[in-house]
């Protein structure tokens, strides 16, 4: 009898005890977190407000009658699509280019990766100092070509592109090594097989090489939709979400509400609509390309 | 790399040299700049002619950069950080990873799944119900504050249970046979054969806990815990109107250099260890 409860204990509890030390510190900061902004999104709680009232849905209907995070979500969406749609593809160029057989690949490998190893806050000082007025090397260059001095970083319409290159420039390499991993991933009979079979490069690319790496692809997209919460840190670095909100992105716009308002309230309930937006993306990612990554051997 | 004939040029790899040449000479302009500015002296940066080789070459940005912040502080916190973060990552990670890729249980499949979010939420997002947790445990301006939202990795354990799975079942008998546990498994036989997806992941999660700036930004406001990447934001906006352009440069050395350095000595060990971060393992 006891040798018997002792064996279900075994196999029922121990295996619980290995997962539990994670699983506590990701109940803590992850699964307690998203319950409790939910929680206090339905309250008043600012500074005009220093105890917390019940209110209901009022912020989410407050914040959705807010032109501003209409803005907010435009240039988050921006940000993200277009750093993610540039870096891919140039990416991708990159490392069909890298994986040929050619010298020197190590320096080029340099050369495209090195931003990765760069902090996020770093990268926005130096690119800061690039987009500098007057004696920038932006403004040099433009000089050069005696054109005026443009300041793209602090007017409304260029602001964000300016932040978008910086992040392409950032993650170029990232998803070079991404895509080459996956190129590597290809045994090179079926390319050759390809060949043998009259197929060029460009049908290589299209009929082979292309479709073995379009999970793949979805995979990495999805993944860096996450990453790009990052801007935060070269938003705040480079531009504070100025000029008149043009470089605001959601996290950015979180923590204006959170921490320099300090309406609590209205932090959690952008917090909230962060998480169940990238539960979505859980959602989407588990239902399709997630299942067969994590799951099989 | 495969057996791959000797190199010899042709039509297709003029191809990859037309394209990655100018790249990489794009790429690594700010680079330079970098360098060329933290190395001139102010005046010189001021004058309008802009030279890339500096006309006097100056160590005094950097002299100053030390004195005007505790980088010496900065530093120790950092390290303090980082490794902090991997040590009990590679704890919690380890467990977790031997429980998914060794033990039939109720409800791993939940609980895999529960790991996957915190992949898609990563702390970055919770940085407002966070901070008010560290607020209550009276926990900011730590570097215990830090580095406690990452102690648990899913990334880490999907990582490695991947490098388990692919451990063969006699290893872990064998132990078995001697009276040994799973923490004697995981310790002797399952860590020792998995150790390149340990460096994979060690690499990985120091180099991006040493780049970290959001969170610590938040929860720290004193000089007491921070860390190089916040240190080195608060040096430039302590300057009011534009910064001290050869200064800020001269500062952010400081903060890239270890890694940097690393990342030259190391390029291979760290290029192979993001290529395995593609969740591909």
């Amino acid at each position: 009898m006891s040798g018997h409860r002792a064996r279900a204990w075994k196999k029922r509890i121990a295996p619980l005890l290995y997962i539990l030390p994670a699983f506590s510190f990701l109940a803590i900061f992850t699964y307690y977190p998203i319950a409790y902004s939910a929680f206090i999104s339905l309250f008043r709680w600012s500074t005009a407000y220093p105890k917390r009232v019940f209110a209901g849905f009022e912020n989410y209907i407050q914040i959705f009658h807010e032109p501003l995070f209409g803005v907010v979500l435009r240039n988050t969406a921006i940000y993200s699509l277009s750093t993610i749609f540039f870096g891919m593809i140039l990416g991708f160029v990159f490392a069909i280019q890298i994986n040929k057989r050619i010298h020197v690949s190590g320096a080029f490998k340099f050369a495209l990766f090195y931003p990765t190893m760069i902090p996020m806050a770093a990268a926005g000082l130096i690119w800061l100092w690039i987009y500098a007025p007057t004696y920038g090397l932006l403004d040099n260059f433009l000089r050069l070509l005696g054109l005026p001095n443009a300041g793209l970083l602090y007017r409304s319409n260029t602001a964000l592109m300016c932040i978008i290159i910086v992040s392409v420039w950032k993650h170029v390499g990232y998803y070079m090594i991404l895509f080459l991993a996956g190129l590597q991933n290809i045994s090179s009979e079926l390319i050759d097989a390809a060949t043998i079979e009259g197929a060029g490069s460009w049908r290589r690319l299209r009929s082979v090489i292309l479709p073995l790496i379009s999970s793949y692809t979805f995979f990495i997209f999805i993944i860096n939709i996450v990453d790009s919460l990052q801007s935060v840190d070269l938003v705040y670095i480079m531009t504070q979400g100025k000029p008149a909100n043009a470089t605001n992105v959601i996290v950015y716009y979180i923590y204006q509400q959170a921490f320099r308002f300090w309406n609590m309230g209205m932090g959690s309930t952008l917090t909230t609509l962060l998480t169940f937006f990238l539960l979505c993306c859980v959602t989407i990612v588990f239902a399709t390309v997630g299942r067969r990554v994590y799951y099989e051997v | 790399m495969r057996n791959r004939p000797a190199l010899r040029p042709s039509e297709h790899n003029i191809v990859a040299y037309v394209v990655l040449i100018p790249v990489s000479i794009v790429m690594l302009v700010p680079m330079f700049l970098l360098i060329s500015t933290a190395l001139k002296p102010l005046p010189e940066l001021m004058s309008v002619n802009f030279t890339w080789i500096p006309r006097t070459v100056v160590l005094t940005n950097f002299v100053k950069a030390m004195s005007v912040a505790p980088f010496a502080r900065y530093y120790i916190n950092t390290i303090l950080v980082v490794s902090m973060i991997f040590a009990v990552q590679l704890v919690t990670i380890s467990l977790a990873a031997y429980a998914f890729s060794r033990l039939k249980f109720k409800g791993r499949e939940l609980l895999l799944v529960l790991f996957l979010v915190q992949l898609m939420i990563p702390p970055q997002s919770l940085v407002v119900p966070n901070y008010q947790t560290m607020s209550r445990l009276k926990l900011l301006n730590t570097t215990f504050a830090i580095g406690a939202v990452y102690f648990a990795s899913a990334y880490g354990t999907f990582l490695l249970r991947q490098a388990f799975r692919a451990i063969p079942g006699e290893m872990e008998d064998s132990v078995k046979m001697d009276g040994g546990g799973g923490l004697t498994a995981i310790v002797h036989v399952f860590l020792p054969l998995a150790k390149p997806s340990i460096i994979a992941f060690a690499l990985v999660s120091v180099s991006s806990h040493w780049n970290e700036f959001f969170w610590p930004l938040i929860v720290t406001d004193t000089v007491k815990a921070r860390t190089l990447t916040v240190g080195l934001a608060m040096l430039t906006q302590a300057t009011e109107s534009s910064p001290e352009w050869t200064l800020t440069m001269a500062a952010t050395i400081i903060v890239v250099f270890p890694l940097l350095a690393a990342f030259v000595i190391f390029q291979r060990r760290f290029i192979q260890s993001f290529m395995r971060s593609g969740l591909k393992g």
